[in-house]
C-alpha cells in the first residue's frame, strides 16, 4: 500500500504560507488543541493524522474561521496566512474563507445545477462580469477538478444526481473556482470507495501545484501517498511533525510510531 | 472460552420447528398490540365518518331553496304614480307600495291554477318571503320599462314553505304556528303539482348576506365571507414576514443563551395558549387602548396573527432545523456570509416546510371563533357588503365561524340547517386551503 507515490512527490523547501504559533481551542470547558504551532509550506500537501477525537478537523477548521460558526469554541493563538494574523479584529470571515477554500467529509453539494454549484462562489464575490466570463470560470475549475470530461454535457443537471466521488469532484471545483490560495479538506475521501478515492488523491496531487494543501485524513497510506509533509495529532497534541518520509519510515516519537504502526488509535 | 462450550454442552438442544413458550408469548403480545392499533385506526374513522356524514346530512339541504314561478302585473298606478318611469320618483314608493301587488299576484295565480282554498287573498303574504318585496321593487327600479307590464318573477318562498318542502315543517307543526295555515301547505302542494313552486341551488346562500331573525330563507354566508377574506389578508400580511423573521434569527443567528432559552419556551407555551386569552387582550390592546374601530376585519386580523405567530414560528424552525448543516458549510466554505447562506440555500430548501405550516396556521385563524366573539367580530351586516378596501378592513363585520355561530344561536330551525350548510362551507375553505399546502409542498420539495 506504501509503494504508491506519485512522481512529482519530493519535498522541496519552500516558502511559509500559513504559520500557527501556541494555537488553543476550547469547546466549552473541553480544552481540544493544546498549543500547536505549525508552519505549513507553500505548494505542498501537509496532512494531518491521529485517531478519532485527536482535534485534527478542529485544528484544521482554524485556518479558515470555521470554528467560529460554534458558539461554545473559542480559538486564541496565533495563525497568519501570508504573514497576516487571521484572527485579527478586522479581517472578515467572509473574505478569508474566499481566499481559504474548503472541502468537506461529506460531499455537500448545493441542490442546484452543476453549473450553479461551481458559478455560486465566483458570483457571490463578483469575480465574473459576464455570462462568458462565469462560463468560462465554470469550466476552468471543472477542468482543473478533473471532472469536466463526465459533466460538460450535462450542466443544467443537478450535482446531487452524481456519484459520491463525483459529488466530492465538484465539491473540489466549487472550492478552487473562487480560486483560493489555501485548500483544507477534511477527510475528502471517507465517503468514498477506492476507485473515487484515487481519482480525488491524483486531483490533490495536481492541485499541489498551485495551492497549499492541507488535508486531514483517517488514513495513513493516503496520507503517505499524497502528502509531503505530515503532522501526527493526539490528544489534542502535536506530536510530531515533519516530512512525510520520515514520519512513515523514521519517527521520532514512540506514540507516532505505534499509531502509524496500528497499535493505538 | 472453555466455561462457554461446557454450557453448551449441558443445554438440551432446541428445535425451531417448534414454537417455544417465550416466542409465543412474544406473538400474542404483538398480535395483541397490532389489533389495539387497528381498533384505535377503525374508531377514529368511524368519528370521522359520522363527523362528515351528519355535516353533509343537515348542511346540504341549506344549498336548496324553495322559489315560486309568479307572473306579477306591475301596475303604474301603484309603483309610478306619476306616469314617467323616473327611477328617482319611482324610489319613493316603498315596499309598502309593491306588497299588494305581490299578493294580487299570488292569488291571481291561484285562481288561475284552479285552486280552492278558504285562505283570503290578503292571507297570501305566508306563502313568500318578505324580502320578496324588495327584491320585485329592486328588480322594478333597476329596469323601469318593465312597469305596465306583467312579468314572470321567481321569489323566494316564505321559511315555512322551504320547510315544508324539506320536511322540517309538518302539518302537526304548523298547527302551533301562527305564521302559516294548513291551507297554506296545500296551496303549495297544489302549485308544486304544477311545477310553480321548485326548489334551486341557492347561489344566495354562498353569496348572500346575513338576514333578520325572522327570514331565514334570505340568509347568506357572503358577507362573513368577506370578513375572514380581509381578516386573513391581515393575518397572511403580517405572520408570514414576522414569523418566518423570527425563525430565521431565532435559528440562524441568535446566540445560544439563556435569553434565547426563554424566548424559545415562550414561543411553544404561547402556542398551547387557549385563544379566547388573545381575544381578550386584543380587545383590552386594540380596542380599548389603541382605540381601532369595534367588530371591524383588522382588528380581528390583528387578534389572529397573535394567534398563528407561534405555529408559523414552530414549523418554519421545525424547516429550517431540517435543512442539512452540510449546506450552510459547503455555503460558508465558499465564502458566503451568513446572510448569504440563508437567503440562497437554506431558505430556499426550507420553503415547503414554511409554507405548510403558514398555510396550516391560516387554516386554523380562518375556523377560529371565541377570540372573534371578544372583540365583537360577529357584526349583523343584512345588506351592506363592504364597498372598497378599506371598508373591507375597518367596517364592522362577521366572519365565517362567527356567522355561523350566531345562526346556531337563533330560535328558528331555518336557521339550524343553515349553521349546519355554513359549516359545509367553511370545511371547503379548510380542505382547500390543505389541498394548497399539499401542493405547494409537493411542488417546492427537492430531493438530495
Amino acid at each position: 500500500m506504501y509503494d504508491r507515490t506519485f512522481p512529482e512527490n519530493a519535498v522541496t523547501a519552500q516558502d511559509i504560507k500559513i504559520e500557527a504559533k501556541g494555537v488553543n481551542v476550547h469547546y466549552g470547558d473541553t480544552h481540544a488543541i493544546k498549543d500547536v504551532s505549525v508552519d505549513i509550506q507553500d505548494k505542498t500537501v501537509t496532512a494531518f493524522i491521529g485517531p478519532s477525537g485527536c482535534g485534527k478537523s478542529t485544528f484544521l477548521r482554524c485556518f479558515n474561521r470555521m470554528n467560529d460558526t460554534i458558539d461554545s469554541a473559542r480559538v486564541t493563538g496565533d495563525i497568519r496566512i501570508d504573514g497576516e494574523d487571521i484572527y485579527d479584529k478586522r479581517v472578515d470571515p467572509v473574505q478569508l474563507r474566499a481566499k481559504v477554500g474548503m472541502v468537506f467529509q461529506k460531499p455537500n453539494p448545493f441542490p442546484k445545477s452543476i453549473y450553479d454549484n461551481v458559478a455560486y462562489g465566483p458570483k457571490i464575490h463578483g469575480l465574473a462580469h459576464t455570462r462568458a466570463d462565469l462560463d468560462d470560470i465554470v469550466e476552468k475549475a471543472l477542468r482543473r477538478g478533473a471532472i469536466w470530461d463526465e459533466v460538460k454535457d450535462r450542466l443544467q443537471a443537478p450535482g446531487t444526481g452524481l456519484s459520491g466521488g463525483q459529488q466530492q469532484r465538484l465539491c473540489i471545483a466549487r472550492a478552487i473556482a473562487t480560486e483560493p490560495e489555501v485548500l483544507l479538506m477534511d477527510e475528502p475521501c471517507s465517503a468514498l470507495d477506492p476507485i473515487a478515492t484515487g481519482q480525488v488523491e491524483e486531483l490533490i496531487d495536481e492541485l499541489r501545484r498551485d495551492y497549499s494543501v492541507v488535508i486531514v485524513t483517517h488514513s495513513m497510506q493516503q496520507a503517505a501517498r499524497v502528502s509531503q509533509k505530515t503532522a501526527f495529532f493526539h490528544l489534542g497534541n502535536l506530536v510530531e511533525y515533519g516530512d512525510t518520509d520520515e514520519i512513515f519510515t523514521n519517527p521520532q516519537d514512540p506514540k507516532t510510531e505505534s499509531y502509524i504502526t496500528g497499535r493505538i488509535g | 472460552m472453555t466455561d462457554a462450550t461446557a454450557a453448551a454442552a449441558l443445554a438440551p438442544k432446541k428445535s425451531i420447528i417448534t414454537v417455544d413458550d417465550r416466542t409465543q408469548k412474544r406473538n400474542a403480545a404483538e398480535k395483541r398490540f397490532r389489533a389495539y392499533g387497528i381498533a384505535a385506526i377503525a374508531a377514529g374513522m368511524v368519528f370521522l365518518v359520522v363527523l362528515l356524514g351528519s355535516i353533509l346530512l343537515n348542511g346540504v339541504t341549506a344549498f336548496q331553496q324553495t322559489f315560486i314561478q309568479v307572473p306579477v302585473y306591475l301596475d303604474p298606478a301603484k309603483v309610478d304614480k306619476e306616469g314617467n318611469r323616473d327611477p328617482e320618483e319611482m324610489a319613493k314608493v316603498s315596499t309598502f307600495g309593491y306588497k299588494p301587488l305581490l299578493i294580487e299576484a299570488m292569488a291571481e295565480l291561484v285562481t288561475e291554477r284552479g285552486i280552492e282554498t278558504e285562505i283570503a287573498p290578503g292571507d297570501m303574504d305566508a306563502l313568500f318571503s318578505s324580502s320578496a318585496v324588495a327584491q320585485l321593487r329592486d328588480r322594478v327600479l333597476a329596469n323601469p320599462d318593465l312597469v305596465g307590464e306583467t312579468v314572470s318573477f321567481n321569489i323566494l318562498a316564505a321559511s315555512r314553505v322551504d320547510g315544508y318542502l324539506k320536511d322540517r315543517v309538518s302539518r302537526d307543526s304548523v298547527a302551533r304556528d301562527k305564521n302559516i295555515d294548513a291551507g297554506h301547505l296545500d296551496i303549495v302542494d297544489a302549485l308544486r303539482a304544477e311545477g310553480d313552486v321548485v326548489k334551486r341551488f341557492n347561489w344566495d346562500f354562498i353569496l348572500g348576506s346575513d338576514a333578520s331573525e325572522s327570514r331565514p330563507e334570505q340568509a347568506g354566508m357572503g358577507v362573513a365571507m368577506l370578513g375572514s377574506f380581509f381578516m386573513m389578508l391581515v393575518v397572511l400580511g403580517l405572520s408570514l414576514p414576522i414569523g418566518v423573521a423570527a425563525s430565521i434569527y431565532l435559528e440562524e443567528f441568535a446566540p445560544q443563551n439563556r435569553l434565547t432559552d426563554v424566548i424559545e419556551v415562550n414561543i411553544s407555551n404561547l402556542a398551547a395558549v387557549p385563544s379566547i386569552v388573545f381575544g381578550i387582550l386584543g380587545l383590552a390592546v386594540f380596542i380599548q387602548f389603541m382605540e381601532f374601530p369595534q367588530s371591524a376585519p383588522l382588528v380581528g386580523g390583528l387578534v389572529l396573527t397573535l394567534m398563528t405567530l407561534p405555529t408559523i414560528i414552530i414549523s418554519t424552525r421545525a424547516a429550517l432545523k431540517s435543512v442539512p448543516p452540510s449546506i450552510r458549510d459547503a455555503a460558508l466554505g465558499v465564502g458566503a456570509s451568513k446572510m448569504q447562506s440563508v437567503f440562497h440555500h437554506v431558505l430556499p430548501l426550507a420553503m415547503p416546510g414554511i409554507l405548510t405550516g403558514t398555510i396550516i396556521g391560516l387554516a386554523q385563524a380562518l375556523g377560529e371563533t371565541a377570540p372573534l366573539l371578544l372583540i365583537g367580530m360577529v357584526g349583523y351586516i343584512a345588506t351592506n357588503y363592504p364597498d372598497g378596501i378599506s371598508s373591507g378592513f375597518l367596517d364592522p363585520n362577521s366572519a365565517m365561524p362567527a356567522q355561523i355561530y350566531e345562526w346556531a344561536k337563533r330560535a328558528d330551525p331555518a336557521y339550524y340547517e343553515r349553521a349546519w350548510g355554513g359549516i359545509i362551507i367553511l370545511l371547503v375553505f379548510l380542505f382547500a386551503m390543505n389541498a394548497i399546502a399539499i401542493l405547494l409542498r409537493r411542488k417546492f420539495e427537492r430531493r438530495w
